[in-house]
């Protein structure tokens, strides 16, 4: 009763508290649903009056934020949902209000990075004098500094490659304990029991020197991505013209040595390259002369050779004229000396008949005179022809004589004749036992000797001449000094020299025949052969 | 003859191209020096502030103010240079308050070119004069070295400048006097082609690389092998010494470049991020401490502490063949067959495009007056003034008699130490020796240069 007297003397308030606004403006609104044109807003229930209520939609926030009594997850202004990753770069703005569109360009990198995207920075700039400061080197001190910094940097570097090769030497000593003095931000009576600061004593951790590294670095991982790529800053290439792709066009290349897929190229391409129409072939007139000269001596040689030809003819014809004289000429006296001593006394008259009677007379006489001596010399011995008629074929056979008398008739062979002679052709009664296969001669008469191979003494005529005998003599080609397993054997009588019983097959199929057959150790190194022997006489 | 080629091409443009284009050079070579009133020279967009379109008109400044600003033009020429250093904003405040002052200060003239401007349009930003390229003197032959048997891949010259060392295509090294030419020592020992050869400044050793993956340390005191770095898969392409730390850098064919500890043979970092042969590395003392090109077109700077990249520079269309450090300014240029370009450490910023050699160019060198050379496959060398980017001369020497012409090319090239000979190692089997022409002067050998068309600005 007391505050509310007390309260009507003061003042009306001028600021309505919250609760007090918001109840002024229900009844606002409900005096003022009547006219529709009035847009509700939806406020959330005031403090106090929300239970049960949740807030669904954005609206449902008003313009605060989420309500920490309701117990529901709320998204006021679409805030903290989990969003689908976009590459979205937010708009910003730079200092001056402008909009950074370089931002992409500095997607991955710091904003200190140089990076030129603007279309200014492509522009020349003005031509500066040569001591414009912008122009001017740092000074020394700058750049001293730099070389110290960038040394020291370099040296941490290298000595750290290089200190995996070095040997293992005692363990480094350790920098000494830092301490330090910290001051919790979190003060009062729980933290630290009561203190206000702590003291922390800072060591470095030791490094065991024979710790063998420790991590493996011989795994191979695929390179990370690049750095992002800096923005071009030139126009597009040109592009290339029709004609100008064509004047850069290589044709391929044909080769005249290899042709690996076996290409079929024509020759006009095949010779493309080679250049030959392109040059004039010049050649040296020497060569006509060379020509010349050799055909102007040639044709000069064979005229002297022709020369030399007839004069040697008509010379040798001489010659032999003289000869023929001479031979005529003692001919002559021969025949004088025999009948010339008689001839001198006759004389002329009866010379014709005279003559030819005493002609025929010589000759007569002479033939008697040849008989008398073919009959004297030998009258037992029978002519050539004589005894080769007189001999036994086997003689002619060995002395490879006899020579087939070749006749123009057709000659056949006597076994291709009277073969079916009906029951007398040779069946026999059906006897088995009769062996007839053989029972004409093979090849009989003078084919034989024919058809046998006999090696002539001048086998090698047309190789070594008619007298191989002297050649094979002739004792100039010995060598001084000879090979060591040269063989002396007996030299070739023909072109198959047989060897004197190799094997002793002869030796031992007369044993064999000794023995009759029957086992025995040989104590001979022919025990091999008698086995094979008999191995084979098995099969 | 193996003289001077100037040849201007004629480019085929429009009449109205060509017009267009002289009254502009015309107007911005001379409006510097006339500063004709015009409409649209305000003094607010002298200061470099922002206008709208409504604030385009203003009042014309007073004719005293225009004599003062004719009159202040010619000093503030070296105000332009402090000008052009970045305007804090409180400058261009003041600067603002005291254009209501209608009196033009000095430095209004001076076209600051800072960024911040927005309508471009409307107000021609003219430099104040055209950098104009700095006369050299012509380069010419005047000793051809031969001996080798087969190309001569690489050259180094010795600190003290006495002789140098040249590595060829025959597996040799040999070594000649620099004054006379001579031969001095011949060093076989590679099996394959010597790609690249550098001189210790600290120690006496020659460092070499081949295409038999070797890299070999040479005692000069007893001209023998003394240490082999193993490790490369793949040819090695080039090799540099850092200046400072005893650490060699050597760059492969099989796209990494690795950095060897001289004395222990360790392999300290193998760098790794490039996607094709490395062609090229260069070593310095200040951050970053090596810079590899490639052929993938990119050039990588890279840092020696960590052993990463630091930038990528991707602006070459074709391969990196060819990568050189400015002796004295921080900045390097490098050369692909589109364009050799200039960039700026830390950050490898571009600066600008030296076009014109259309080649394959395998090798550059820089001279301190700001004569870069650049040598291409086909024979060509091309000779730039730094600054501007000016070409100002092209030699195409004769090959040795006895070769085929079409065995020019120039592999190799570099300064003697006293920077007055340029020695190249040819393709012909060849050593040229290239020295400045006395001789000539300004007018014998003007400088023919045509400005861009374009303005370049500071962003």
């Amino acid at each position: 009763v007391l505050y509310f007297l007390f309260y009507s003397f003061l003042p009306a308030p001028t600021q309505l508290s919250q609760d007090q606004l918001e109840a002024e403006e229900r009844t606002r609104a409900q005096t003022s649903q009547s006219t529709a044109l009035v847009s509700t807003r939806r406020e959330p229930p005031p403090y106090g009056s929300r239970k049960g209520w949740v807030p669904r939609s954005l609206e449902d926030f008003g313009d605060g934020g989420a309500f920490p009594e309701i117990h529901v997850a709320q998204y006021p202004l679409d805030m903290g949902r989990k969003k689908k990753t976009s590459n979205a770069l937010a708009v910003q703005v730079d200092a001056e209000g402008k909009i950074k569109y370089d931002a992409i360009a500095r997607q991955g990198q710091g904003k200190d990075k140089v990076i030129f995207s603007k279309y200014t920075d492509l522009l020349p700039k003005e031509v500066l004098n040569d001591d414009a400061p912008e122009l001017q080197r740092p000074d020394e001190e700058a750049v001293r500094e730099l070389t110290e910094k960038t040394r020291a940097a370099l040296e941490k570097q290298v000595s750290q490659k290089i200190a995996a090769a070095m040997p293992v030497r005692a363990a480094d000593k350790q920098a000494p304990a830092q301490y330090i003095r910290y001051t919790p931000s979190q003060q009062g009576v729980a933290f630290n029991s009561g203190a206000k600061q702590r003291v922390i004593r800072m060591v470095e951790m030791q490094k065991d020197p024979m710790e063998p590294p420790r991590f493996k670095i011989n795994k191979k991982i695929p390179r990370g991505p690049p750095s992002p790529p800096a923005p071009v800053m030139h126009s597009p290439s040109r592009k290339m013209t029709v004609k100008e792709q064509q004047e850069w066009k290589i044709p391929p290349c044909i080769s005249n040595w290899k042709n690996a897929k076996g290409y079929t190229i024509p020759l006009d391409k095949r010779l493309a390259a080679d250049g030959r129409g392109l040059q004039t072939v010049h050649i040296n007139e020497n060569f006509a002369k060379l020509a010349e000269a050799l055909y102007i001596a040639d044709r000069k040689a064979r005229e002297a050779v022709e020369m030399r030809a007839q004069v040697e003819k008509k010379m040798a014809q001489k010659e032999k004229e003289k000869k023929e004289e001479r031979l005529r000429e003692l001919a002559k006296m021969a025949r004088d000396r025999r009948a010339g001593i008689k001839g001198h006394g006759e004389k002329g008259g009866e010379d014709g008949e005279v003559r030819e009677r005493d002609e025929i007379r010589h000759d007569r006489r002479k033939e008697r005179q040849h008989d008398r001596n073919i009959s004297r010399a030998a009258p037992d011995k029978r002519s050539k022809l004589q005894r080769d008629q007189d001999r036994d074929i086997s003689e002619l056979i060995a002395l490879g004589q006899p020579n087939p008398r070749v006749s123009s008739e057709a000659q056949y062979d006597q076994r291709l004749f009277n073969q079916s002679r009906g029951m007398d052709s040779g069946f026999a009664g059906g006897e088995d036992e009769i062996y007839n296969v053989y029972d004409q001669p093979f090849k009989s008469g003078r084919d034989m000797a024919q058809n046998m191979y006999r090696p002539s003494k001048n086998a090698d005529k047309d190789m070594y001449g008619d007298d191989l005998d002297t050649l094979m003599q002739s004792s100039r080609f010995v060598p001084d000094r000879e090979f060591s397993g040269t063989d002396h054997g007996p030299r070739r009588d023909g072109p198959v020299q047989f060897e004197e019983d190799p094997f002793g097959l002869d030796k031992f199929l007369e044993e064999a025949k000794q023995h009759g057959g029957s086992k025995r150790p040989s104590t001979s190194g022919r025990s091999k052969d008698y086995d094979h022997e008999k191995k084979r006489r098995k099969e | 003859s193996f003289g001077v080629k100037w040849f201007v091409e004629v480019q085929k443009h429009s009449v109205h191209t060509l017009l267009f284009r002289s009254l502009k050079r015309t107007h911005d070579m001379f409006v510097s020096d006339h500063a004709k009133p015009q409409a649209s020279l305000t003094l607010q967009c002298c200061l470099g502030v922002a206008l709208t379109a409504d604030t385009q008109l203003q009042k014309m400044p007073s004719e005293a103010g225009v004599q003062s600003m004719a009159l202040a033009l010619p000093p503030s020429q070296a105000r332009q240079d402090a000008v052009r250093t970045a305007a804090s904003v409180g400058d261009i405040h003041r600067h603002a308050g005291g254009a209501e002052r209608s009196q033009p200060p000095q430095h209004t003239l001076a076209l600051m070119e800072g960024g911040g401007m927005k309508n471009t349009a409307l107000v021609p930003r003219k430099a104040p004069t055209m950098p104009k390229p700095q006369w050299h003197p012509p380069w010419k032959l005047y000793r051809v070295i031969s001996g080798h048997l087969g190309w001569v891949r690489s050259i180094a010259v010795e600190p003290g400048n006495q002789w140098f060392v040249t590595g060829s295509a025959d597996r040799t090294i040999k070594i000649w006097d620099l004054a006379s030419g001579k031969l001095k020592l011949s060093l076989t020992g590679h099996i394959s082609t010597v790609r690249g050869v550098a001189v210790s400044s600290r120690s006496p050793y020659l460092f070499s690389c081949g295409e038999d993956k070797q890299v070999k340390c040479w005692d000069l005191e007893y001209n023998k092998v003394i240490r082999h770095y193993h490790g490369h898969l793949s040819a090695v392409y080039d090799l540099d010494l850092h200046p400072t730390i005893d650490v060699l850098v050597t760059c492969s064919r099989d796209a990494t470049a690795r950095v060897w500890d001289i004395r222990t043979k360790a392999n300290v970092h193998t760098l790794t991020g490039h996607t094709n042969t490395v062609a090229t590395v260069k070593c310095q003392n200040s951050e970053p401490q090596i810079i590899t090109g490639s052929h993938d077109t990119t050039i990588r700077l890279w840092d020696l502490i960590a052993g990463k990249t630091r930038a990528t520079l991707t602006n070459h269309k074709k391969s990196v063949r060819a990568v050189v450090l400015h002796p004295r300014q921080y900045t390097f240029a490098s050369g692909s067959p589109d364009n050799i370009k200039q960039w700026k450490f830390p950050d490898g910023n571009f600066i600008q495009n030296l076009s014109g050699h259309n080649a394959i160019i395998n090798t550059l060198a820089v001279n301190s007056d700001g004569v870069l050379v650049s040598g291409a496959d086909n024979g060509t060398v091309h000779l730039w003034d730094w600054r501007t980017g000016y070409n100002f001369q092209r030699i195409h020497a004769v090959v040795q008699p006895g070769s085929l012409d079409s065995e020019s090319g120039i592999f190799a090239c570099v300064f003697d130490h006293s920077e007055s000979r340029l020695i190249t190692a040819e393709a012909d089997k060849t050593i040229k020796v290239y020295k400045e022409d006395d001789t000539a002067t300004e007018e014998t050998h003007p400088i023919n240069w045509k400005p861009e068309i374009i303005k370049r600005k500071r962003f």
